[in-house]
């Protein structure tokens, strides 16, 4: 690889930073919004304090966009020091605003750095899927177009699966979508959302209920086996399972019946961050797996 | 550039809704290819689901050019049946050319000359007296026009009478439509369309159609009265009441022409009682009743309407594709680019169309319509006009699962209390869910052969799932959402997961299944047979959950009507199971007690 090249994202990549296994890395934090107030994540703020309030204060959060001026400065600090920047943006259906200013940053600097924007079409653990398959992808080119179509197949092999256990915490930030017909229900149960890589819509979708964790983890497993059998694919490249601390015992669950279920390359144990707690609300959890 | 934007939004919307005002105009002229009733709601469908694909999914900033774009991208995804699709090809063309954002009217020509060469080449067979001809037609009068007039939608609108002209003619083009005594529906769709955006600057009012049924009473009544009376017919009722038929309420030329000639014909044979002389005129009128029924009524070649959307992660080769699929049956439209591929094409074999188009990639939309049925329907005195693609319908006893099971996402939950429904019964609640599709699924056994019958009654396309339960249909409610869109059939794999009892009350002394049972006993079946027995509702119930235990960890307990008051069963059963969770909820089932399951 002759190209210097940096990759920036945000941190919703359902991975700590530190998992990312990449030099020339930088991040952006997403602004989150308790009442008036702005936090970002820190020691402090962090997934695990998010959580905490929902249940002893009832609070309600969202989160904004990405701030313009912070990714401008990002790139600005950058521009110099690299020949090729590519940003792996979350799903543009999810957050168009921020798309549409990762594509008006790179409009800005388009007579100074080539830079390759990914609209991953994912969110919590989906993006850290295609960000650590993009690794080695530029280990072996560093032509803008090959990584371009090699991206664009990362994005549509990308499945995430969600269990939320409280639907509103994404019926309240504006991201449900489809999945709208799994709120309401009589019955207690456990919905199973996804973000599926391949539907150019790019929006949540219902993928099934359960009324326990076990029972959703198999219908999550079956649903993966599905995909790979559609695809036609032999193996997980990358799977990255985070979620709520609270619910380590669901989560450890998941992890023993995926392994012992799905041939996987590799499977990463990831890390809830304060931007992603918003939408996942308490006892959430998520696997999200690429198949490229 | 915004408010370009929030105009042309505005239009789409506004254009859509007239649209779906007048679906049923469309419906009722469609005879070609196959008589089903349906165009309408196809193109209705289409144009509907873009938008509520897009809705609220739009990127900010984005331009006019860029919305049509997205619609038309969205309007493929979503096309239903061939004049939906046709008219997507149509807008995609067209967007190719004014995606960027120039509006001049000689952009927008080459947009519609775009617009109708990806329709023609997007097409199998491209026939012309269908939609295809007036978009072709629409084409030449805008280049004919456009010299004189600078307003782009001023020019569109002046295009609509000479396009009124050509859905006139649709008739001479194509002789199944002369036959019918129609125009072309997909062309009558496309002129409405165009029309809709005329009414956005002036009202207009679509004329009324009879319903097709309708149409082949009155035909049927004339061709009965020439056959069955060849004398006094001046005295019958139906006599009376053709000779008073205002032929200029009727819309369709076939039948406008028999009225017509039957009112003279009466007329005549009231004035001069010249029998032999009007009989070969009679002969003819019959002739013609009867080719008018006959066309109606064509022998339906294939008999599935079949739709799948193929998505790869290569390019598709859409040649390649054509072949391997194009001697399963007819009316083959593949469109798409690159690596999605939509295909649309009538057959008799939709499991080997899907098999074989699952080649090229993955199948990520299938529908599969039974036209024969929706003919049936279409024809019929009291044909149903679909509004929905596909429901779920449940049968079951009890208000509080009935509820349980709509907020799971049944569509329709009939709760029949003590008295199981009917086949009449079935048949009207089957037809009234307007769907052209319904996966029904019953919560007992005994309801299955009357709702099979009801089945093949009623006027949609019904898949019974055999479940014999309520527990059952809990279980497959619970893992509809991502499937119902795919494949309909997973839904049978699941009915049984959930391991369950009911718990009943003896009536009468028995022993059943090696269980003694006495008067006013509490008794659990599980599987069909009685496993245990005892005189406490809260002892038996306890030993079920020992009985029935393996690794689950939530019991639940669904109350039936014939339980009274708060028994705080449940209080007693967490202190005896402490490691268990139970939830206890009002099922309203009349022959059982409780339900209960362990999950």
């Amino acid at each position: 690889m002759n190209k210097r090249i940096l990759i920036i994202s945000a941190d919703n990549l359902g991975i700590g930073i530190d998992q990312v296994p990449y030099q020339h890395f930088e991040y952006l934090k997403y602004p989150v919004l308790v009442g008036e107030k702005e936090f970002r994540e820190s020691e402090t703020y962090s997934a695990s304090w998010l959580l905490e309030r929902f249940i002893k204060e009832k609070i309600t959060a969202k989160s904004s966009s990405l701030s313009r001026a912070e990714m401008t400065d990002l790139i600005e600090k950058n521009v110099n020091n690299y020949d090729l920047i590519i940003h792996v943006v979350m799903g543009s259906n999810m957050s168009a605003a921020t798309y549409n200013i990762a594509e008006e940053v790179r409009e800005k600097f388009k007579d100074q750095i080539k830079i390759i924007n990914i609209d991953s079409r994912q969110v919590v653990g989906g993006i850290g899927a295609v960000l650590l398959r993009l690794l080695n992808i530029i280990k072996t080119t560093d032509d803008d177009e090959t990584i371009k179509k090699q991206a664009g197949e990362l994005v549509t092999n990308t499945f995430s699966y969600y269990v939320t256990p409280d639907l509103n915490y994404l019926n309240r930030g504006g991201r449900i979508g489809k999945a709208k017909a799994l709120l309401g229900s009589v019955l207690r149960v456990l919905p199973v959302i996804g973000l599926m890589g391949d539907d150019p819509e790019g929006l949540i979708v219902p993928v099934g209920q359960g009324r326990t964790f076990k029972q959703v983890n198999s219908l999550i497993i079956n649903s993966i086996m599905e995909k790979m059998n559609e695809k036609k694919a032999e193996v997980i490249t990358v799977a990255i399972i985070s979620g709520d601390e609270s619910k380590r015992d669901a989560i450890d669950s998941l992890k023993k019946e995926f392994e012992s279920s799905i041939p996987c390359k590799k499977l990463i144990y990831g890390k809830l961050h304060l931007v992603e707690a918003i939408y996942m609300g308490p006892g959430g959890y998520s696997v999200s797996v690429c198949m490229k | 550039m915004q408010n370009e934007l929030a105009e042309i939004k505005q239009a789409f919307d506004n254009i859509s809704k007239y649209f779906w005002r007048h679906k049923e105009y469309v419906n009722r002229l469609n005879v070609f290819p196959v008589p089903d009733g349906d165009t309408g709601l196809n193109i209705a469908l289409t144009i509907q689901g873009a938008l509520t694909n897009i809705h609220g999914n739009l990127p900010d900033n984005i331009s006019p050019g860029e919305y049509l774009k997205f619609i038309s991208d969205n309007m493929l995804l979503n096309s239903r049946g061939c004049s939906g699709v046709i008219l997507s090809l149509f807008l995609e063309g067209m967007t190719e050319v004014i995606g960027n954002n120039d509006f001049s009217k000689e952009n927008i020509l080459k947009a519609i000359e775009n617009g109708c060469l990806a329709a023609y080449h997007g097409t199998d067979n491209p026939t012309e007296g269908t939609m295809l001809t007036l978009m072709s037609e629409f084409k030449k009068k805008f280049s004919e026009i456009m010299p004189s007039k600078e307003n782009p939608i001023e020019i569109i609108i002046d295009c609509i009478p000479h396009l009124k002209d050509v859905l006139d003619k649709t008739p001479d083009m194509l002789p199944v439509l002369k036959q019918a005594g129609v125009v072309d529906s997909g062309g009558a769709g496309f002129l409405i369309l165009l029309e809709g955006l005329e009414r956005e600057y002036n009202s207009k009012k679509i004329p009324e159609i009879l319903p097709l049924s309708t149409i082949l009473n009155i035909n049927r009544a004339v061709k009965n009265l020439l056959i069955k009376r060849s004398s006094g017919v001046k005295n019958s009722t139906t006599s009376t009441l053709i000779q008073n038929l205002g032929v200029n309420n009727i819309s369709n030329a076939r039948l406008y022409n028999i009225v017509h000639n039957v009112q003279q014909y009466l007329k005549s044979r009231y004035n001069y009682h010249n029998l032999n002389n009007k009989s070969s005129s009679r002969e003819s009128i019959i002739k013609d009743t009867e080719n008018f029924e006959s066309s109606w009524n064509p022998d339906i070649r294939y008999r599935y309407c079949t739709e799948l959307t193929i998505s790869s992660d290569k390019n598709i080769d859409n040649q390649a594709l054509k072949e391997q699929i194009k001697n399963y049956g007819d009316s083959l439209i593949i469109s798409g680019k690159g690596n999605t591929y939509k295909i649309h094409i009538h057959t008799n074999k939709p499991d080997s169309v899907i098999k074989d188009s699952s080649l090229f990639g993955n199948i990520i939309f299938r529908k599969v319509d039974d036209m024969r049925k929706q003919h049936r329907n279409f024809i019929s005195n009291d044909s149903i006009k679909y509004e929905k693609e596909q429901s779920v319908f449940c049968i079951v006893s009890g208000e509080g699962f009935k509820k349980i099971l709509e907020s799971l996402g049944a569509d329709y939950v009939y709760d029949y209390g003590k008295r199981k429904p009917s086949v009449k019964k079935l048949v009207n609640l089957l037809n009234s869910l307007k769907s052209k599709n319904i996966i029904a699924a019953p919560d007992d056994g005994d309801i299955l052969m009357s709702l099979k019958y009801a089945a093949s009654l009623c006027k949609a396309n019904v898949l019974i799932v055999e479940s014999k339960s309520t527990i059952s249909l809990i279980s497959l409610l619970m893992g509809k959402t991502n499937e119902i869109n795919k494949a309909n059939f997973l839904f049978k794999d699941r009915i049984n997961n959930i391991t369950h009892c009911m718990i009943s009350r003896a009536a009468r002394e028995s022993l059943m299944d090696g269980i003694t049972i006495k008067k006013r006993d509490f008794f659990v079946i599980c599987e069909g047979k009685i496993i245990i027995s005892g005189r406490e509702l809260e002892e038996v119930m306890e030993k079920a959950i020992n009985k029935l235990l393996r690794n689950e960890n939530i019991i639940t307990l669904y109350k039936g009507l014939p339980v009274k008051g708060n028994n705080n069963l449940v209080a007693g059963l967490k202190n005896k199971f402490p490691g268990l969770e139970f939830e206890e909820y009002y099922g309203g089932q009349t022959q059982y007690h409780y339900y209960i399951t362990l999950e």
